[in-house]
């Protein structure tokens, strides 16, 4: 595929990225309800796979967007928006921490092929660790089963990353 | 005016962020239970028809499970039939009209959609107003009780699962017959709470927990589940955990129960009030 392609084609391929993760969270990952404290949240994957040069503004309208359209289909309101926005916030910041020592080459995404297992396995657990966090505590939206809430966190981002990990093997292998 | 628009084109970034979990939270916080599930309604609407597509699938795949748990129902309803008693009395008072001597209905319905891991756990049916369905009308399985519809819409409603804080009911011990609010022990999937049981009852590990039937909302004695444990609380009252009797992961098929005589009880418990 040509660079000239990819520029024009990207906001296609993004919005069928967010549709078919829309699907797949709904119609598979909602339905793993093992003990009620696995509960995966996968789509954060469309967060993670934006190209590297993506405005902050535009991120945290995604963010919004996409976190609404959750909630809509999910039936809690601002929930998941809240932790989406969070994380358009903190990826930028997430991915300047993690940087190689020469930064980002122009031309590269957020995936394996480009920049390594390593590097991926990172990025992801911070990212989606931040959002589950935010998304279970918003949820029972008190301390009260402070720990209990913790253990769903820490069991559900486990799941999380490592669905999101396979999928890239199996998506976007070589 | 200079310095402002400085400022805000500097910060933009964290001005939009702030504002934006501002507008989240708040929607998350201001959003009534009305609201939540006519929210829940919305999104359900376009998801409805996967679900039922999803729903014909996995009904198909426990085929085998569910004809096993109708023949067991079956042979619980036979045993109930008139034909299974002698009737020793036949000179006791009888009345002849069935149809005012009718006190519930019940009416079949499937889930389209179900949670058991959120907060605020709703239960998607596929009977709606058409069907007869109203708000506040109960919901068991063979297995126990279920919840309570919530919202109507045409076609389709949406009910408080037992796993929703929202949800309460009136149960009692079924060897003593004391009685107390239940609700759902927010910690797990599988468990509710009994409140205000008074110290001086006896309770039993293993004992039956039925509805009271108050609130004519649930007939009386359906099962809610039996005894797992239970405390002192405060001195005065036990409050005791109920290992609940409904597996809520793979509800199926439900009974919405209808009670005919609902709106007079409660025209009259109102005037009653008034008075």
């Amino acid at each position: 595929m040509n660079k000239q392609l990819r520029m024009n084609k990207g906001p296609v391929i993004i919005i069928l990225q967010f549709i078919v993760l829309l699907f797949l969270q709904l119609l598979l990952f909602n339905n793993i309800q093992f003990s009620g404290f696995i509960n995966p949240y996968v789509y954060v994957l469309f967060f993670l796979l934006l190209p590297f040069t993506f405005s902050r503004a535009l991120l945290l309208f995604l963010g919004l967007a996409g976190g609404l359209v959750m909630d809509l289909f999910m039936g809690t309101p601002g929930v998941h928006a809240a932790a989406t926005v969070l994380v358009a916030y903190i990826r930028p910041a997430v991915l300047e921490l993690i940087a190689p020592h020469d930064g980002y080459e122009a031309n590269t995404l957020p995936r394996i092929s480009y920049m390594g297992l390593e590097w991926f396995i990172k990025y992801t657990v911070i990212i989606v660790f931040a959002h589950h966090l935010t998304l279970f505590y918003l949820e029972v939206f008190s301390f009260s089963h402070f720990f209990h809430t913790l253990l769903k966190v820490i069991l559900s981002s486990v799941f999380s990353i490592a669905f999101i990990i396979l999928s890239q093997f199996l998506v976007f292998r070589k | 005016m200079r310095n402002l628009l400085q400022f805000i084109l500097k910060y933009h970034v964290l001005i939009l962020f702030i504002l934006f979990e501002i507008f989240s939270i708040t929607l998350l916080v201001t959003t009534g239970s009305y609201h939540e599930a006519k929210f829940y309604q919305a999104g359900q609407r376009i998801s409805n028809s996967f679900s039922y597509k999803l729903e014909n699938i996995r009904d198909y795949l426990s085929l085998y499970k569910e004809n096993k748990r109708l023949a067991a129902e079956n042979n619980r309803l036979y045993n109930l039939l008139k034909s299974s008693y002698k009737i020793a009395y036949v000179d006791s008072a009888f009345r002849g009209d069935t149809i005012s001597s009718r006190y519930y209905k019940y009416i079949s319905a499937r889930v389209l959609n179900n949670s058991v891991n959120r907060k605020f756990n709703y239960i998607t049916l596929d009977k709606g107003r058409n069907h007869g369905i109203e708000p506040e009308m109960g919901i068991i399985c063979d297995e126990g009780i279920v919840g309570m519809v919530k919202s109507v819409s045409d076609n389709f409603c949406v009910a408080l699962s037992l796993l929703n804080p929202k949800f309460g009911v009136s149960a009692k011990i079924g060897s003593s017959g004391f009685y107390g609010p239940l609700s759902w022990k927010e910690t797990s999937t599988d468990k509710a709470l009994l409140e205000d049981i008074p110290q001086h009852v006896s309770i039993i590990i293993g004992d039956t927990i039925l509805t009271s039937g108050f609130g004519s909302i649930f007939p009386e004695d359906c099962i809610i589940g039996v005894i797992s444990d239970y405390k002192l609380k405060g001195g005065n009252y036990y409050e005791i955990t109920v290992k609940l009797s409904t597996e809520f992961q793979r509800l199926n098929h439900v009974q919405v129960i209808k009670n005919e005589f609902r709106q007079e009880i409660i025209t009259l418990e109102q005037t009653a009030e008034d008075e």
